[in-house]
């Protein structure tokens, strides 16, 4: 009878090989070398280059520059504020903004070794006091805007990480899957940009996926607006309900989707609305996993983002990152589990796996069952022993 | 002379699909601020005019640009109604400077 031989666990994580690269054992180098190159050899599917850009990139890379709107809303007409390796300067926001980009393109290339918004090195460009209470921030297909808000509702929007992140993020997006902005591939854009936006702020805080708080802008309100943020990946629909805003309209499940009109009015089909769905999904399997969320859970998720297409809908990216769990972290481990259960807590069922009671047997809980097995044999054997010792 | 202003879209769209749109009604303004008003309306009436045959009017969700705002004017006077549209990063400037007026008097 032939044997059903599954993999299990045999492939260790890249972000792990590139750390033992830069290892003191030249023998663990060595070796971390040469799986990197055989892996990307073998799979034909990662380009080597991308692996090492992190490590070979001149600090140069990503360079930030400031810029100063002044309350103009012609981005041409502002002046430049401070440029990488200035000295910290008089205002604030600027340097919110230069710290923050510094955060999140530091984020990208020791967790993702990826060289900055395009994995290029590409510059990046941050516009600060854009307009008069101006209560938003927004990448505009090149660069980073950001309001200072009104004082009344909103403050300045350099003021929370997972901001900065969230517009970074819509960059890395633009680059690597091109999500279409609306109805699910938009909700997909949005959930990721979130997504990484909170995994930025996580890892700068050295913080577990259990302890994070996982609010999308906590920081951007006054103090006197009774609202935790503007969105919550833990509990979506949770973020607010007050008398201003109404309650947060996000859906946690497919159940509860919001169907909008896919025109600018309609929010282009809801893509802040629904991306309550994947994000609840990315808080569930990084919980599940559990550690630090920027490991298991964000690999999983990167490489999932730039193995999309610009039109993928959720079950899409749900089947695909049920895949890339399994390549990256073994087929039925709990990683992939994890991804299994969290897009089935929120109504989505991975193609072709069946959840529940008379869901198959996977190869971990085969294995787990049999160890249980054998330790009863053992505990019986045991029992004997010690029966027949005080017997002799 | 009514003038609404509408913004949806942007990093905090949920809590813009919940807000009143902005009105500013002339007959309640001082001589001064109503002649600008009219002012600053024709120009953008006439700048949305001589747009390009087939252009997106300012459309939030078009192009690279994410969690951009957009806006719809509306103009109701004499008897009709014209509808002006831009976007934080489209815009033509007599749009932006009416825009402008408008979220510094509601």
């Amino acid at each position: 009878m032939a044997r059903n031989r599954r993999r299990l666990n045999c492939i260790t994580p890249p972000y792990i090989l590139r750390r033992l690269v830069d290892s003191d054992d030249a023998e663990v180098r060595q070796a971390a070398l040469s799986t990197l190159l055989a892996t990307a050899q073998l799979r034909g599917e990662r380009e080597i280059r991308g692996s090492f850009t992190g490590l070979g990139a001149a600090p140069v890379d990503g360079r930030r520059s400031i810029f100063d709107c002044a309350t103009g809303t012609v981005l041409q007409r502002a002046t430049l504020a401070r440029s990488e390796s200035d000295a910290p300067v008089t205002d604030k926001s600027v340097d919110r903004a230069y710290d923050g980009l510094g955060v999140i393109r530091d984020f990208y290339r020791d967790v993702f070794a990826r060289n900055s918004i395009d994995d290029r090195g590409m510059r990046m460009h941050g516009y600060v006091h854009r307009g008069v209470r101006y209560n938003n921030a927004f990448w505009d297909g090149q660069e980073m805007v950001f309001g200072d808000g009104d004082g009344r509702i909103f403050t300045d929007f350099t003021g929370s990480l997972d901001v900065i992140g969230h517009e970074l993020t819509h960059g890395v997006t633009e680059f690597s899957a091109g999500l279409e902005y609306h109805g699910q591939s938009g909700a997909l854009n949005e959930s990721l940009s979130d997504a990484f936006g909170s995994m930025a702020k996580q890892w700068y805080l050295r913080q577990a996926a259990a302890d994070a708080d996982w609010l999308i802008g906590p920081d951007v309100f006054t103090p006197g607006i009774d609202a935790d943020a503007l969105r919550s990946m833990k509990a979506p629909g949770t973020a607010y309900d007050n008398k201003i805003f109404g309650r947060d309209p996000q859906p946690a499940h497919m159940d509860k989707y919001v169907q909008l009109p896919d025109t600018d009015e309609g929010d282009n089909g809801g893509v802040h609305i629904n991306s309550g769905i994947p994000n609840k999904a990315f808080y569930l399997v990084a919980t599940k996993i559990g550690g630090n969320s920027w490991e298991s859970a964000g690999h999983i998720w990167y490489e999932s983002l730039r193995a999309s297409q610009a039109q993928a809908q959720f079950q899409d990216f749900a089947d695909t990152s049920y895949r890339k769990a399994a390549e990256l972290y073994g087929e039925g481990g709990t990683a992939q589990l994890a991804v299994l259960h969290a897009w089935s807590e929120v109504g989505i069922q991975i193609t072709g796996v069946t959840t529940g009671p008379d869901a198959p047997e996977t190869p971990i809980g085969a294995l787990s069952r049999q160890i249980e097995a054998l330790a009863t044999q053992v505990q019986a054997i045991a029992a004997d022993v010690r029966e027949l010792k005080a017997k002799s | 002379m009514r003038v609404t202003l509408v913004a949806y879209g942007g990093l905090a769209a949920a809590i813009s699909l919940h807000r009143p749109p902005a009105v500013v009604d002339s007959a309640s303004l001082a001589a001064g601020p109503a002649g600008e008003l009219s002012r600053l309306v024709d120009a953008a009436i006439s700048a949305d005019a001589h747009r390009p045959a087939g252009s997106d009017s300012g459309s939030a969700g078009s192009g690279s640009g994410r969690d951009v705002v957009g806006y719809t004017i509306t103009v109701q006077r004499a008897g009709t109604s014209s509808v002006l549209k831009g976007s934080d990063t489209d815009a033509s400037p007599a749009f932006a400077a009416l825009l402008a007026w408008l979220q510094a008097h509601t």
